[in-house]
């Protein structure tokens, strides 16, 4: 170990440390921004992953119920209880999988932000707990099928826009922003369409937007690299 | 010349000080997840971690997760702002 400890030392000598030596300010400067990129890129990597999850989840779910509600009248033609199932089975997927991978990007994180992160998580079922009691209250009260199933789809939309708000102000991210925006308006406007054509707007609008967030962001990172 | 900070003008230190500049404020980050991203062994990450500790630059909080401990590192305000003054008389060295 050399013994300079405590004092200053000039950029031209070499060998601070016997196995570690310093390399020109140029490179030092490489050493930093390479290992900050690392650090970025392995917080986000999940982002993409969660983003297609969520969109695939939208498309395929929504255009199964759009495709159920169809009843023998297209080329098309998908049971109703099967489609419900399997659109509850993509949105449940989607949320064990989202997790996991939320769980992932803060492994070995303490502080603040565990705090900031479990609040978020948490958002989701807390709101979606809310909302999907309004509706059976709605129903209970006399809500007739046909507009339970705008209300569901639109205030699911409207939820996941909130969220992403949330989303662009812990993180300070603009993209989320964007994506929570037209989340919102899609849910906003797809009882205007009425049903099942609502189902499509969800699909096409709002997994549509969400894959293509996921293609943008993990085209984002991979240029990082 | 400019003069740099002997404890990060060493690529090792500097790598785990850019690292944990990372964290958001009020952080802090677990060792085996450090060195997972820095991919160094145990011994040379504590070695060069124990001189952060050392100069003020870095705070380690021991903790338990269930029955094993954990080791948490997060830099200091001194550590992070050693960590600016050095990136800063980089480039300017670089003009």
């Amino acid at each position: 170990m050399a013994n300079n400890d405590g004092a200053p030392i000039s950029v031209d000598v070499a060998g601070v440390d016997h196995d570690e030596s310093a390399l020109s300010p140029e490179q030092m400067l490489k050493l930093v921004d390479d290992q900050q990129s690392v650090m970025v890129r392995q917080q986000l990597s999940p982002i993409p992953w969660m983003l297609g999850v969520w969109g695939i989840a939208w498309l395929i779910g929504f255009g199964l119920l759009w495709a159920a509600a169809q009843s023998g009248s297209s080329w098309i033609s998908v049971p109703l209880v099967p489609a419900r199932v399997a659109f509850a089975v993509l949105i449940g997927g989607a949320i064990v999988i989202s997790t996991i991978l939320g769980i992932r990007i803060s492994t070995g994180v303490q502080g603040n932000s565990t705090f900031a992160g479990t609040v978020y998580g948490l958002s989701w079922l807390v709101a979606s707990t809310g909302f999907s009691t309004v509706g059976a209250g709605l129903i209970q009260n006399g809500l007739s099928p046909e507009l339970a199933s705008l209300y569901f789809p639109a205030v699911f939309g409207i939820m996941a826009g909130m969220i992403y708000f949330l989303g662009a102000a812990l993180w300070q991210e603009k993209s989320q922003l964007v994506l929570g925006s037209i989340l919102l308006v899609a849910g906003a406007i797809s009882p205007f369409f009425g049903a099942p054509t609502n189902n499509v707007v969800m699909a096409l609008v709002g997994g549509g937007s969400m894959l293509i967030a996921a293609i943008v962001f993990a085209l984002h990172l991979r240029r990082m690299a | 010349m400019d003069e740099l900070d002997p404890v990060i003008h060493a690529s090792a230190r500097l790598r785990i000080t850019a690292a944990l500049a990372t964290l958001a404020a009020g952080d802090r980050l677990a060792f085996p997840r450090l060195q997972q991203l820095l991919e160094m062994t145990p011994g040379n990450l504590s070695t060069h971690l124990r001189k952060l500790e050392d100069a003020g630059y870095v705070e380690v909080t021991k903790a338990h997760q269930g029955r094993s401990p954990v080791t948490y590192l997060n830099l200091t305000a001194r550590g992070r702002s050693a960590f600016e003054v050095y990136t800063a008389s980089l480039k300017k060295l670089l003009g």
